[in-house]
Order: C-alpha cells, then structure tokens, then sequence
C-alpha cells in the first residue's frame, strides 16, 4: 500500500471513532514501515482536526468526539514507545497540571478536559477530585508547569479557585503559570473576578485557549 | 385525585428489584471511612481498600422500610411549619447561587448577604413559597463565616423554613449553634429545630462523598432534620436511557436512605433528586428540559412505592432572562411533578441553570407556584361542588354572575393571578406594554418597600451578634435607583 492510502485509512479511522481500525490502520502502517512519528502526524491528526471541525459543526456530538478522542489515545499506547526508539519526538504544546478543587468530587468535565489536552499535544498531569491548593502548586513545581486548570462544579467549594491564586501570589510565584479555571459553577466574570488568566465555557474551548496562552 | 404515573406497577417493582441489583452488585464507592463502618455494622459487605460498599437485598428491605412517610419544615413561626406530603406540594426557592442578578442595574453580580436579606424577606411575603431554601452565596462573607453569612440573614428576614447546606463541619456547628441562640436554648432548639439542613452526599453515578456524607451522619445522629437530593445527568453519570437514569438515581436514593435509617432508625427523609439528561451536542446541563419533569413524576412514583414524600429540583431553567424559555421550562416540568404527586418543587427564582438569582423570576415562580397548587387541587370532587341545586335555580339561559353561590367562591375557585395579563390588547398598550418581567420587579420594589415584620428582637440580634462578632449586618432593604 502506498503511504498516501495508509495515511487516508489513518485518518478515516480516527474520523469513523472506531478503536479497533485505528489500532489497525496504525499497526499497518507501522508494518509497511512507515515511521510513528509520521504516522501521527500525517494520519491521526489530520483525523483529529476533521473530528474537531465536525464537533464544533454541530454533525458530530460529545460521546463521539470523546471516542475519536479515546481511539487515538489507545494508538498513542502503541506509537509512544516507538517515538522514543526513533527519537522523533516532536515539542509538546504546553504542560498542564488539572484537579477539582477541594471538596468537590466531580470528575467527568475534568476527565473529557484531560482527554482533549492530551490528544492535542499537551501533556497533562490529573491530579484528580478534591485537590487542596498545595497539591496543585507542589504538582505545578515538580513537572515545571505552563498551565494550571481548576474544575469545580458546587458553588459552596468554589473559592478553593481563588485560593490556589491567592496562594500563588503569596508565594511570588503568580506569573510562573497560567491559570485556567472551569466548570460548572464558574463564568467568565468570576475568573476575571480572582484574577485568573482564563475561562472556558467547554473542555474544548479549553484547550483551544490553552493552546493559544502558550504559543 | 388519581396522579399521572407513566410506569405500570409491574414496572415500578422491576424497577426496585433492578435498583436492588445494582446496590448488590456493583456498589457503592463510599469515601467517609466511618460511613463504611455503618455499613459494614449493618450487613453490608466492605472493601476498605477500594471502599466499595455492596448491599444484599435483604439488607436495603430492611432499612428502608424504616424510613417514616412524611417530612416536616419548621419555620421561626410555627403557623409556617409544612409537612409533606399532607401540606404539599410545597415550593421552595433554588439554592447556593453563587450570582445574582442586580435588582437595580440589571447587570448579573456575584451575589452577597444584603440580597440573601433581601430575598429572604421578598420569600417571606410571596404567598406561593413555602420554604426559603438560601438562594445564593454571600461573596462579602468575613473569613470563618461563610455560612455564617447566608443563614443570618435569611433567617433574620423570614418567618417561614430556612433550608440550607454547608461545605464543612465547622460551619456546620456555627449554624446550628445560631439556631440554638435564636430558638433560646439548645434544649429549646432540640424540640423545634428550625434549621431544615440539606445535602447532596451521592455523587453520580454510586458514589458517596467525604464532607456532606459526613454532615448528613452527624445531623442524622443528633436527630437534627436532613434530606438529601440524588443527581444523575444522563449520558454523563447515568445511561442515556430515562430508566436506565430512574434505576442509578433509584439505587443512589436508597443507598443514602438506608445509611440515614442505619444511623437512627425512623429518621424522616425526603425521594429527592436533581435528574437531568445532558445535552449530548455539548454536554452541556440542562435542569430546565422536560426530560427532568418526566424523571421526578417516576420518581415520585417510586417514592409512592416506597410510601415516602418525594420531590426535587424542578422547574430550573437554562434561560438567562425572564423569557419565553424561563417561563416554559419552569411551567412545564412543575406541572408535570405536581401532577405525578411529587410534593417537594425546589423551583424558585435562579437563571442559567442554577447560577443566578432574579428577583423577577421569583415573583413570576411565586404565580407559577400558586398555578402549580390549584392544579394540585384537581377538580374536588363531591356532591355539593356538582352545584345540582343551583344549576337547577338559574335555568336554562340564566346567569350566574348575580348569584351568592358565585360571590362566595369566586376567590378560591380560580387562581387570581397579580402578573399575569388579562387586560385587552389597547388597554396593556395604554399602559405602555409592560412585560412579565417588568410587572414581577414592580412587585419585588413593593414588596421590598414595606417593613419587615420578620425580624427578630433586638435581644436576639444581640445574642448572636457577640457570639459571633464581625458578622455581617443582614438587614433587608428596598431597592433603589
């Protein structure tokens, strides 16, 4: 098969969401000894970038986005190893440190969140539900992050957001990361209000903005 | 009155036994360590290490059964105490708004302990509320009175049951103990406790948190009232099938029950739930979709089943003004609970799916509320409301305006509506086209205008306020500018 026709199967895959063709139009290609590197970028996310303009389209809805999302994270556990062979490792994005504050056990926005970032180049550190403002800056230290994203959904734990800036300020060390906050319970205004550097409506919107705060 | 019920009682009992097999086979995920405890104690099998909780059927028949068929509100003022479902449906407002929308300006705000004084004071004079659940946060809240800060005023400024929650157990113990403080004693506060406490412990899909979970138990022990309210949102914590939603809820529903009943048996508890179907284009929540009126009257025939009052969230809507969206969301789905038997409506006064409170929408949800009441009602069936004799006594080709049989009745056979407009159309243009939400905040200005007689003596003012110093001022106070 010519690589031209591996890279339209690549990107039929990822735009059909179905795991297992992606997983076999990548081990394909692979066989045919096209490099993993190139099997992303000119197969998977060329698929990707279709999904997206289809979401935001309105043709496709979440749950396929996510499994659009999910087929290329299950390729990205066989292409990985192969970038590291190959050394081709390209510049990821950005470094993303996310949680749901403290108090707050919801999870799945975050979760669709810390799909999309890692399908879009970023690499993302969940630190999970009920995140009290240490573990996030410790976290965003340890990993030397671009970018720490706060969900919350209840009202009554939402100043653990402020308080994760508050804390950054205290410590001098506000300008070292870009703040996103989200979730159900917050809106624009709030994130101006804490002095946040930005606020998303959607997990795609987020990571859309992310990409734009660190480029 | 015979209630709208959309399962057959076949259905109902495949929908219990279907729920029972959830809670024995796939669990619950319990967070709060001594929560486990209680239910290893009572029968329960218990994974600390996973904290997967799972429930042999015999178990949940148990326990449940020992829940009580009613609920009671008590308000400072006793002639506003409200039993469910005997008094109901009863109507309380929406809660924990962080925002509101400024009553003056019209520009949406982070909401603070003024508008909790002032809503409170505006639910106490609406005649189609029952109880006043805090509908926002107070953003000037001083450090340490966070609660503090919502309870005090509302309390302060109506008569009727205060409904709240709290993130944590100290603030926990400071509302109480200002309940203890307003009712003159701990013991007094013991025979009527007049803080009616709520929380959302099951986090969906199955799951039991750490802070609320703790708080319903603790409240539970002290024989303090608590409800709580289950929250599946399909396609996200629940199946995207209606009864594959009513079953997650269902488990969720009795799994806390049973908790509450293993903690104190025969403590009273609301079927309560939040549940939604999310906009799959988006994920986006959608509390105001008529999905969420056919869940409750499921739900309220389980709860039936389950010979428990039942209620919940509904009539919230998506809409961000007093539009045509507010005005159908909220109609719609209350109707649809009130006439499946659901006697709990959480539906009062926020915009934007929970996130800010209007002073308008209050005032429309107060008439909507009153519609929802005198539908509840039905038709009142009984020999003298046939009217034979005075069907009889006008004949063919009478009239029955000039009839005393009409004067005594004509004030509470029909809703009187103060917003709603019946004029004709050049009489509402002479009176320059005001529209709903124009003639609600003329209302709320009225409203707001009058003295409150609700608030407590100055002795009690001060009692609290030097036990709890730097506490916000909580006065009500009429809209200006």
């Amino acid at each position: 098969m010519a690589d031209a026709d591996h890279f339209d199967k690549l990107k039929q895959a990822i735009i059909d969401q179905d795991e297992d063709e992606v997983l076999e139009a990548v081990n394909a290609a692979l066989a045919d000894g096209i490099g993993a590197k190139t099997v992303i970028d000119q197969g998977l996310l060329p698929g990707l970038n279709v999904i997206g303009e289809q979401f935001e389209d309105e043709e496709i809805f979440l749950p396929e986005l996510m499994q659009a999302a999910l087929a290329f994270q299950a390729a990205m556990t066989i292409l990985e190893p192969k970038i590291k062979e190959e050394g081709t490792a390209g510049e990821k994005k950005g470094v993303v440190v996310l949680g749901t504050v403290k108090g707050d056990l919801h999870s799945i926005g975050k979760n669709i969140l810390k799909l999309l970032y890692e399908t879009s180049g970023f690499e993302a550190h969940d630190l999970g539900i009920d995140v009290d403002l240490f573990s996030f800056i410790n976290k965003a230290k340890e990993v030397d992050a671009d970018i720490i994203a706060i969900s919350a959904l209840l009202t009554t734990t939402l100043v653990g957001q402020r308080d994760v800036i508050d804390a950054l300020k205290d410590a001098g060390e506000r300008d070292r990361y870009k703040v996103l906050v989200g979730g159900g319970a917050t809106t624009r205004e709030w994130a101006e209000s804490i002095g946040a550097d930005g606020w998303a409506a959607t997990a795609y919107e987020a990571v859309t903005l992310s990409t734009s705060l660190v480029s | 009155m015979r209630f709208t019920e959309f399962l057959t009682e076949a259905e109902v009992r495949r929908t219990h036994e279907a729920s029972l097999e959830v809670l024995e086979t796939v669990g619950v995920l319990a967070h709060f360590a001594p929560a486990r405890e209680v239910f290893r104690r009572h029968g329960c099998t218990v994974d600390d290490e996973t904290g997967l909780v799972r429930f042999p059927a015999a178990v949940v028949e148990r326990y449940r059964k020992m829940a009580p068929p009613s609920f009671t509100f008590r308000g400072r003022d006793p002639q506003f105490d409200r039993t469910i479902p005997d008094d109901g449906p009863i109507v309380v407002t929406g809660s924990s708004a962080p925002n509101v929308v400024d009553p003056v300006t019209g520009v949406e705000r982070r909401a603070t302990s003024a508008d909790i004084a002032n809503i409170a004071h505006l639910i106490n004079e609406l005649p189609g509320f029952d109880v006043f659940s805090i509908s926002t946060l107070a953003d000037d809240a001083p450090a340490g009175q966070f609660s503090l800060s919502r309870f005090y005023p509302a309390l302060k400024n109506c008569l009727k049951p205060v409904r709240s929650n709290t993130p944590n157990m100290d603030d926990l113990h400071q509302v109480v103990e200002l309940g203890q403080i307003i009712a003159g004693g701990a013991e007094a506060y013991a025979e009527r406790p007049i803080i009616n406490h709520h929380y959302c412990p099951m986090v969906s899909p199955l799951t039991m948190d750490v802070d609320s979970t703790e708080a319903v138990m603790w409240l539970t022990e002290q024989g303090l009232p608590v409800y709580t309210t289950v929250v599946p949102n399909a396609g996200l914590t629940s199946p995207m099938t209606l009864m594959g939603t009513l079953v997650v809820g269902n488990a969720e529903f009795l799994a806390i029950t049973v908790f509450q009943q293993m903690v104190k048996e025969g403590t009273p508890i609301i079927y309560a739930s939040l549940p939604t179907v999310a906009d799959m284009r988006t994920g986006a929540y959608a509390p105001g979709a008529i999905e969420t009126g056919v869940l409750l009257a499921a739900q309220a025939q389980m709860a039936r089943f389950y010979g428990v009052p039942s209620g919940g969230y509904i009539g919230l809507t998506n809409a961000h003004s007093n539009d045509a969206q507010a005005g159908f969301e909220t109609g719609m789905n209350t109707l649809l609970g009130v006439a499946a038997g659901a006697t709990l409506l959480n539906m009062g006064g926020l915009f934007s799916s929970l996130m800010a409170f209007d002073f308008g929408k209050a005032v429309v949800d107060n008439e909507i509320a009153l519609m929802d009441k005198r539908a509840y009602r039905g038709l009142e069936f009984s020999e003298e409301n046939l009217a034979l004799e005075e069907i009889a006594a006008v004949g063919p080709g009478g009239s029955y305006m000039g009839r005393n049989h009409t004067k005594a009745r004509m004030k509470t056979t029909a809703v009187l509506p103060r917003l709603a407009n019946r004029d004709m159309r050049a009489q509402w243009e002479e009176a320059g086209k005001p529209s709903i939400h124009e003639r609600a905040m003329d209302e709320a200005r009225r409203i707001l205008a009058q003295p409150n007689g609700a608030v407590w003596d100055a002795a009690v003012d001060a009692a609290i306020r030097e036990r709890f110093p730097g506490l916000v001022a909580g006065d009500a106070k009429p809209l200006e500018g």
